[in-house]
């Protein structure tokens, strides 16, 4: 009897022991592995779990958006292509990230920057990038003789001309390439990286057959400029300034149709025209006033403002980079 | 030798049962590591999903460089969000389009944007910018101030018609308070009253004991904002700081942090012994910080020039309590702009354009 004892309960012993080693190698291994049991109870977790679930959310909800907006408007909306000179200024970050984050509510657009350097900035590079528009970035130097200097009135020499005309040249050679030749859908539109945009007024644009008009705001020395309208043609432009020339309003003030640029290689703005005329410079050759196509409620409504951003006061700045105590130049504002 | 033989027993029998508790009870601290690895995951998936779901594709530029955004690039970021001890912060990427705000959600914090405003030609051009910057924010409650006797209803429509979600006061500041041009009356900086309902109103509309979750912040409607900016914020505790560009007559303006993460001065050159050396535009407050403190106003007079935003903090929060946002105060998220004062000659004395047109 002692033996058989002694014999059951070294089995015993011996279950137990591997029972109990097995165990232990179990729970060692669950060190290393990702405990998603939630008795855990800890507030990270928690809030990782509900992160999650709110990004599946969002997600299907993203998706049941874009799935009932694909079929509908997607293919047969002409794009917008959007023609932006920029040039390199303590604000240029600052008009850009606010440029971008309203043309990011708009469908089918297509920004084409154009930097008035030598070549592609960092800048603007990462910019772009990091906008998630659909875009082109391009660069033009403007001449030494015929660029603003210091301490020059915006108004003595035209700005943005190179840079534009490079947008068209871009424009006409890609989409030249594009099947459906020179019949394509398109509407260009010169945008400038300190005005401002409403939303509507690109949905009012894209319908241009030929050359559209609105009015502008805070432009020519008044509160908007604007052409007048009357049976639905637009027959005299209503400006303080100069309301003789050809096509006295702002750059901002108008869109042409991709196939109107396309049929015209050889029209862009002529950088020797005199103050005020460059917009004629370049409308001329395309439409005459009768076929101008009149926006916003028949020219009625202020849909673009012609804002200008103040250069921001650099005293200390300077004062400081005298004494070699300027800021870090490695942060880019 | 059956005691030795017990003992022996006994210790085997509980040897292996004690490791395996004391084991156990280590692998409380697992989930922890396995937490950071999550978190990983987590802003990973963030990132690259709104990738998946562009609607649009990305041209080429005509050099052939390749342009299309690399979503691992991104990924380096994460690090800077799953750092020990940091509350996770949702970093939504806007990469896709709509015009509507996003969807409201039950998890993000709200963050209330106070924007004082006043009626001048550049106004609705202003709002409108800054109505497109806010539509990329999710859950945003827009509280804009008017600085007028009554409502107007070039603000009234704009507000309506941007499908954010907003609330519109508005208080006059009493005539000889005004800044009127050039003529400084140093008395009541602008802005200050309006600012001042708008943090009433929240008091009178949120319960402190209430689960919401708020972050206030003051945003002028000439400023530019980056939308970095608004996901950095809402991880605020109690009072986060960033440094702001173009103010100060400098390029940038910041707040001195240590190699601990902690703010102990001020990177100015106007008087940068303020207590809170800091523009209106670089700091956010946790609503339940305004809410615990019911009493703290900015101080409408006696205030010296640039003491304003101390005037507020004085009261919330000490220089050791300020979080640094971000990437501890290295980057600008936010410019202090100023639009220029557009130059209305042509319209002479009776006004050259129609008045019912509205700018």
């Amino acid at each position: 009897m002692a033996t058989r004892m002694k014999l059951k309960l070294k089995t015993v012993f011996v279950l137990y022991f591997m029972v109990s080693l097995l165990g232990l190698v179990y729970a060692l291994m669950q060190l290393g592995q990702r405990c998603d049991c939630s008795e855990h109870d800890l507030p990270k977790d928690r809030t990782i779990s509900r992160l999650r679930g709110e990004l599946h959310r969002l997600q299907e909800q993203m998706k049941k958006s874009d799935a009932t907006k694909q079929p509908q408007k997607q293919p047969a909306k002409p794009t917008v292509f959007v023609i932006t000179p920029t040039y390199a200024r303590l604000v240029q970050k600052a008009e850009l990230t606010r440029l971008s984050q309203t043309f990011l509510h708009v469908p089918q657009l297509h920004w084409i920057v154009v930097e008035d350097s030598p070549h592609k900035t960092p800048l603007v590079t990462d910019l772009l990038v990091k906008s998630g528009l659909t875009y082109t970035h391009l660069y033009m130097l403007t001449a030494k003789d015929r660029k603003l200097q210091e301490g020059d009135p915006s108004w003595l020499k035209p700005r943005g001309v190179e840079q534009r005309n490079e947008g068209l040249r871009w424009l006409r050679e890609d989409r030249r390439a594009q099947p459906g030749g020179d019949n394509q859908q398109g509407v260009v539109y010169f945008a400038d990286d300190d005005n401002t945009y409403s939303l509507q007024i690109f949905e009012e644009m894209r319908s241009t057959q030929r050359v559209s008009v609105w009015p502008v705001g805070l432009v020519g020395g008044m509160k908007y400029e604007r052409p007048v309208v009357e049976g639905g043609k637009v027959v005299r432009f209503h400006t303080g300034w100069r309301p003789s020339r050809p096509f006295p309003m702002d750059m901002a003030g108008f869109a042409v149709s991709l196939k109107l640029v396309l049929a015209n290689p050889e029209a862009c703005f002529d950088g020797e025209a005199p103050m005020g005329f460059l917009e004629s410079s370049f409308l001329q050759g395309l439409v005459t006033m009768d076929e101008l196509e009149p926006k916003a409620d028949n020219c009625s409504k202020v849909l673009v403002w012609h804002t200008r951003t103040e250069k921001p006061k650099m005293k200390r700045e300077e004062a400081l980079q005298a004494q070699g105590l300027g800021s870090d130049r490695a942060v880019e504002v | 030798m059956p005691k030795r033989r017990d003992i022996l027993a006994i210790v085997l029998i509980v040897l292996p049962w004690t490791l395996l508790i004391t084991v156990w009870h280590q692998s409380t601290i697992a989930p922890l590591l396995a937490i950071r690895k999550a978190c990983h995951h987590l802003v990973k998936e963030i990132f690259i999903i709104p990738e998946r779901l562009a609607v649009h594709h990305h041209r080429l530029s005509d050099d052939g460089v390749e342009g299309k955004r690399e979503a691992g690039g991104q990924a380096q970021d994460s690090k800077e969000y799953c750092a020990s001890d940091k509350d996770i912060v949702e970093v939504v990427r806007t990469e896709y389009v709509y015009t509507r705000p996003p969807p409201w959600s039950d998890v993000l914090p709200t963050i209330h944007i106070i924007t004082p405003t006043y009626s001048r030609p550049v106004q609705k051009a202003e709002l409108t910018r800054l109505a497109n910057t806010f539509l990329h924010v999710p859950n945003l409650h827009w509280i804009l101030v008017e600085d007028s006797q009554r409502r107007t209803p070039l603000v009234t429509r704009l507000l309506r018609e941007t499908g954010l979600n907003y609330t519109h006061l508005n208080v006059e500041t009493p005539r000889n308070y005004k800044l009127r041009g050039e003529t400084r009356d140093p008395r009541i900086p602008r802005g200050t009253m309006q600012r001042n309902l708008a943090l009433r109103w929240l008091r009178e509309t949120f319960n402190a004991n209430s689960s919401q979750a708020g972050i206030v912040y003051f945003a002028d409607d000439d400023n530019t904002y980056s939308l970095e900016l608004f996901e950095e914020m809402r991880s605020t505790r109690k009072v986060s700081v960033w440094p702001v560009a173009f103010v100060g007559g400098l390029r940038y303006e910041s707040p001195k942090v240590n190699a601990a993460g902690k703010v102990y001065g001020w990177k100015t050159v106007f008087d940068p012994h303020r207590p809170f050396a800091i523009d209106m535009a670089g700091f956010a407050i946790n609503l339940r910080l305004i809410l615990f403190k019911p009493q703290a106003y900015f101080k409408l007079r006696g205030v010296k020039g640039g003491y304003q935003e101390s005037s507020l903090l004085r009261e919330l929060v000490t220089l050791n309590d300020l979080e640094p946002k971000a990437a501890n105060c290295t980057k600008i998220l936010v410019w202090h702009t100023r639009t220029e004062k557009p130059v209305l000659v042509n319209e002479g004395k009776k006004g050259f354009t129609d008045p019912n047109v509205e700018i």
